[in-house]
């Protein structure tokens, strides 16, 4: 009875043995993504190599004269880098202050009843494809940026400060209020109040009217792109950082809300400090987003290969760097082999070269956010 | 600070993050809304008797003698037009030189127009494009073209500091006492009858050929090849994935080489998808050769390559959240680490892996940059199952593209642009939505 439960010395090896051949099999198979990045890397490289071998590296990041289908072709690829660029630096203003606001929000302030309808609006604006944002841009955002330009860039410029100097406006009496006697402290408090708000309804009115009077020339533009690229990427900010918050945890919270704290000085002094690596992952992760994302640029920006005058000016066309290997391949897979066919491997290259060492970041910085926690 | 303020600056910073959310709806609502309300015009719309007549010879749909009696209807509200351009052109004859070569063009547009409204004039030969061969078969494009008969659009660029101004004047001021002057008013009263519109429900727009570029019919190749590609690429990443995600819920420990798999994982994750298409250019269909061509085949193994850290996460996570007593008590019936995963943790995982592989699934569908170098044509044929080994394939996100921006008439195709765009929404969101739900289900069954 005893003897048949053990196994003999043979059958605990076999069976050893099938377990490390498992093991093993399991291993080789999950490293396909190893295997699958290497790839990536080998093949772009292979197909870059040859470009920056005739063309050299210089007149590629230096030079601003693209033009890569004449007789005498030009390479110079340094408008389309500050187009990605500033498409990318657009998109982060829009997503960043609002995703990592929204995040807050959603970790510490919203009742769990209307979180739960949150996070499905989230994951909806997650889950739209790309293509569908772009098509956006370009048939309803462009038109409507290029007949009423000036008046709605206004209205936004209005409704995102306006809830910014109302409260600027509240806390600024509140703080008079204090220092004035007893007697008078509502009346003081509500005059510098009210005085402090005509002073930001002032400065509202007059950016208003100065970007009234801009005149868009044509709706697909650098500002296009960034308004929808940084929608896109409002998701991606919104729910790594919120995991990063909600990981924080409640004796941290529960230790600054029994101090005496409110919810505003626990979550600015306390949960936000100790989230802020997480933070800075999501926020690496949603520019990561803007760079590589192909559709909406390529559908939004007006893929102009110049730089625009001054170069800050969003409302010029831009051209960047995903839109143009998505739009120069078909015609350069004609003249396979040829330069023109090679630079767009060079720009994957930069593209994977920048997304590789971002993600890299990201990694580190949640890796100190979990060793921070334990 | 006193407390008076500290309470206020939290209010407010209430208040701004309660903005922050609503402004996130707010966009959400902004895209959503065009697309749901133009979108559902590709399905119901006032249809023409042109679209009917269409339908019939095209697809054999309708009944016959109600088409034939309707058709008749309408040549007989439409001779009085047709009348007009021939007393017109009887008159032009007998003219003298100066004045036929002045109304010349202006009349030819004219009956370009009305051909472009009405189709091709009774009597003459069929023409060789279908897009010709039929009037407007749309109601609300009915209307453009009869705008643009009725007045000549211009721009009075008069006042050189602004931008040009847009004017219409009636066209009938350039024929003013000629013959043909009788076919505007006709036009403006009776175009109803011309056209006989009525509110047309086209389902089967989802389901029907396109015909002329996508001028007419529906998106059934792109939607098939959108399907194809999609499961293609589940079918290469799901099995990939679940195996790596057992490896690295139950086996992987914490060594150098778990943390480099986790980190090569997540770059992948961070791989543009534009770089992924080129990578399936350069290896499947340029070194490997799967395909003599772009191939439905090179398109899903580079979505299975992009789609496959979000499977292998997402299946990570739900493995990890069986209990360990699942686990526990299997082992301890005598199972063996392999037999308890494949009896028990993964049928209690299965409903989670679920959902990252719908979730995938509705990722690939939308992706557009992966397959534009690898599997996608502008105008192809449905596939059978077997072309797809060797052929490329329309797909939806490659087409709304396509037609948005690089079709010749762009304007013409808003409604099946927003059709197809509704339908990929739609589809993505559908998918989502059965994930959710399960995944509420899921978190259900495992809490209680």
């Amino acid at each position: 009875m005893h003897e048949q439960l053990l196994m003999t010395k043979g059958a605990r090896r076999r069976s050893r043995l099938a377990a490390l051949f498992g093991h093993s099999v399991l291993a080789a198979v999950a490293s396909s993504s190893i295997i699958a990045l290497l790839f990536i890397f080998y093949f772009i490289v292979k197909d870059a190599v040859p470009f920056f071998r005739f063309e050299g590296v210089r007149e590629f990041f230096g030079s601003v004269r693209w033009y890569p289908s004449r007789e005498e072709a030009e390479f110079g690829a340094l408008a389309i880098f500050i187009g990605s660029a500033l498409v990318t630096i657009g998109a982060s203003v829009v997503a960043v202050p609002l995703g990592v606001l929204a995040a807050l929000c959603l970790s510490d302030i919203l009742p769990f009843s209307v979180r739960q309808i949150v996070k499905p609006v989230i994951e909806m604006l997650a889950a739209i494809p790309s293509v569908v944002y772009g098509f956006f841009a370009l048939v309803v955002f462009a038109p409507l940026l290029q007949s009423h330009g000036g008046s709605l860039l206004a209205a936004g410029a209005i409704v995102v400060l306006l809830p910014f100097a109302l409260v600027g406006s509240a806390i600024a009496g509140n703080a008079a209020g204090a220092r004035a006697p007893e007697a008078s402290r509502r009346a003081v408090r509500v005059g510098a109040g009210l005085a402090v708000g005509a002073l930001f309804a002032a400065g509202l009115a007059a950016l208003a009217g100065a970007l009234g009077r801009l005149t868009v020339g044509s709706g697909t533009n650098a500002l296009n792109a960034s308004i929808i690229l940084g929608v896109m990427a409002l998701p991606t900010v919104v729910s790594v950082s919120e995991d990063a918050l909600v990981a924080v945890g409640r004796d941290l919270r529960e230790g600054s809300y029994a101090l005496g704290a409110t919810r505003v000085e626990t979550l600015l002094r306390v949960v936000v400090p100790a989230a802020k690596s997480g933070i800075l992952a999501a926020v690496i992760l949603g520019v990561m987003r803007a760079i590589g994302e192909t559709m909406v640029v390529w559908m939004a920006s007006g893929n102009a290969a110049k730089v625009p005058e001054p170069w800050f000016n969003l409302l010029e066309p831009v051209r960047t760097l995903t839109a143009t290997i998505a739009g120069d391949m078909g015609e350069a897979d004609h003249v396979y082999g040829s330069s023109r066919y090679h630079v767009l491997f060079a720009m994957a290259l930069c593209l994977l070269a920048v997304a590789f060492v971002m993600n890299l970041l990201s990694e580190l910085a949640v890796r100190r956010l979990r060793r921070g926690r334990t | 600070m006193d407390p008076g303020s500290r309470k206020t600056f939290d209010r407010s910073f209430t208040a701004v993050g309660y903005f922050s959310i609503a402004l996130m709806a707010a966009a959400l609502v902004v895209l959503l809304m065009p697309i749901f309300a133009k979108g559902s015009g590709a399905f119901v719309f006032r249809g023409t008797v042109e679209n009917r007549r269409l339908m019939l010879e095209k697809f054999g749909r309708g009944d016959r003698a109600a088409i034939e009696a309707e058709k008749a209807a309408a040549a007989a509200a439409r001779a009085p037009v047709y009348e007009a351009i021939a007393r017109f052109e009887a008159a032009l004859d007998t003219a003298d030189a100066e004045d036929r070569r002045g109304y010349r063009s202006d009349f030819r547009e004219v009956r370009e127009l009305v051909a472009e409204l009405l189709g091709p004039a009774p009597g003459r030969q069929t023409p060789v494009l279908i897009r010709d061969q039929y009037g407007q078969t749309r109601w609300d494009r009915a209307s453009v073209v009869l705008h643009r008969i009725l007045y000549v659009e211009d721009y009075d660029y008069s006042d050189a500091t602004k931008m040009g101004v847009k004017v219409a004047t009636p066209r009938v001021e350039r024929f003013r006492g000629t013959a043909l002057e009788p076919l505007f008013g006709v036009l403006e009263r009776d175009a109803r009858a011309m056209l006989r519109p009525r509110t047309t429900f086209y389902w089967r727009f989802l389901f029907d050929q396109s015909f002329d570029a996508h001028i007419f019919g529906g998106i059934w190749p792109e939607l098939l090849g959108t399907f194809y590609l999609a499961v293609g690429a589940m079918l290469f990443a799901v099995p990939l994935g679940i195996v790596a995600a057992i490896y690295l819920a139950e086996y992987a420990g914490e060594s150098a080489f778990v943390s480099m798999l986790r980190t090569c994982i997540s770059s992948l994750a961070g791989v543009p998808s534009i770089v992924f298409g080129l990578f399936g250019l350069a290896f499947f269909i340029n070194t490997l050769r799967v395909s003599p061509s772009k191939s439905v085949l090179a398109g899903s193994l580079t979505l299975a390559l992009l789609i496959l850290p979000t499977v292998i996460r997402a299946s990570e996570e739900a493995i990890k959240s069986v209990p360990v007593a699942y686990k526990e008590a299997a082992m301890s019936l005598g199972a063996s680490r392999w037999r308890s995963i494949v009896t028990v943790i993964l049928p209690a995982a299965l409903p989670g892996v679920l959902t990252s592989v719908i979730i995938s699934m509705g990722r690939a569908a939308g992706e557009t940059a992966p397959i534009i170098f690898t599997a996608a044509v502008s105008v192809g044929k449905p596939l059978a199952i077997w072309q797809t080994l060797s052929q490329p394939t329309p797909a939806l996100p490659w087409n709304i593209y396509n037609l948005a921006t690089e079709h010749e008439a762009v304007d013409e195709i808003r409604h099946v642009q927003y059709g197809m765009v509704l339908t990929l929404v739609v589809l993505v969101l559908l998918l989502n939505l059965a994930a959710i739900v399960l995944r509420a289900r899921v978190s259900k069954k495992l809490r209680g």
